[in-house]
């Protein structure tokens, strides 16, 4: 848990910033924050309500940045369906990438099951705590940041922690290659519809490659 | 006030996904393809958003040396291999990025 601590508090920070820059006010910043507890949602999200977009794009834009969750959400499910709704309620909102892979790999381990969401729920709750007090101190320091420590960059290096580990076999390489591709030559278009095109095309590449690997 | 809007809109976008299966539907109920599907989400997510982190920093390609980003971007992805977690990719990174921009600032 605690290396995932220190890798969210820089991202976290970054948003907080990101969302000042952007022209939220530190109120707005703070309320998307706490609602959606996603840094990659959240930063997308700053973006697209800046460029003034359509509330249904910056919502669709922020739904499939967030497609990893329904991947999360589908595995967890199992070890989840003994506990009551609101149970289920409560992990699924604090779900989160760091707390999926630590519950993972908590349930993946042979023991006793009863006692394990609260494990899940510590884990998770103490990480809220983090990436909230991680964003309002980005939201208080705004702009006060110099472009010159090139802090954004820690938000990419948070995602390059996330997909190395994922690129599991050469389709999931595959996958990455196009998705990737996509990406960059669709960088033109608005809205970061580039990220949304780019994503689903790597998934369909991935299911096209995994059918002719077993045919 | 349009900005509370989206605020409220993007919350309810991220929930659902979080709550789809734990909440709502049975994974089962659903085709084997899109379950198949689910499982390249994290390698094309994730990558359609570090792509162009790295290789078009400035909004164009650029892969030559002098892409500091890309040079400590690789440098991550080297430290990710060997060592999991968040901290060693952004103590790799940033350490690489803060040094190469040091190194260039010195001999420009």
């Amino acid at each position: 848990m605690a290396p995932a601590l220190l890798g969210i508090v820089p991202f976290g920070f970054v948003a907080g910033v990101a969302a000042v820059a952007a022209g939220l006010t530190p109120a707005q910043g703070i309320a998307l924050s706490l609602l959606s507890f996603s840094g990659i949602a959240q930063l997308v999200a700053t973006q697209l309500i800046a460029a003034h977009s359509p509330v249904l794009l910056t919502m669709a834009a922020c739904a499939v940045v967030s497609l990893r969750f329904l991947m999360y959400s589908a595995s967890l499910a199992p070890h989840l369906a003994h506990l009551d709704r609101r149970w289920r309620v409560l992990l699924a909102y604090l779900m989160t990438d760091q707390s999926y892979a630590a519950s993972m790999n908590r349930y993946s381990r042979p023991g006793d099951t009863a006692f394990r969401h609260w494990h899940f729920l510590g884990a998770a709750l103490t990480l809220y705590v983090f990436w909230q007090a991680s964003v309002v101190a980005g939201v208080l320091a705004g702009t006060q940041v110099p472009a010159s420590w090139s802090l954004d960059f820690a938000v990419t290096l948070t995602f390059i922690a996330l997909l190395v580990p994922a690129v599991r076999t050469r389709v999931d390489l595959a996958v990455a290659i196009v998705a990737a591709a996509i990406a960059m030559a669709a960088s033109g278009l608005p809205y970061r519809l580039a990220l949304v095109v780019a994503s689903v095309g790597g998934i369909a590449a991935g299911v096209a490659l995994e059918k002719r690997v077993r045919s | 006030m349009s900005t509370w809007i989206a605020i409220g809109g993007v919350a309810l976008a991220t929930f659902a996904m979080r709550a789809s299966f734990i909440v709502f539907v049975d994974p089962h109920r659903f085709p084997a393809w899109f379950r198949e599907a689910l499982q390249f989400v994290p390698p094309a997510v994730l990558a359609a958003i570090v792509a162009p982190d790295l290789l078009m920093p400035g909004g164009r390609l650029d892969v030559s040396p002098t892409n500091l980003r890309l040079v400590a971007g690789l440098m991550a992805i080297v430290a990710s291999l060997h060592v999991r977690g968040t901290v060693a990719a952004i103590v790799a990174g940033m350490a690489s990025l803060w040094a190469l921009q040091w190194a260039v600032a010195a001999l420009a």
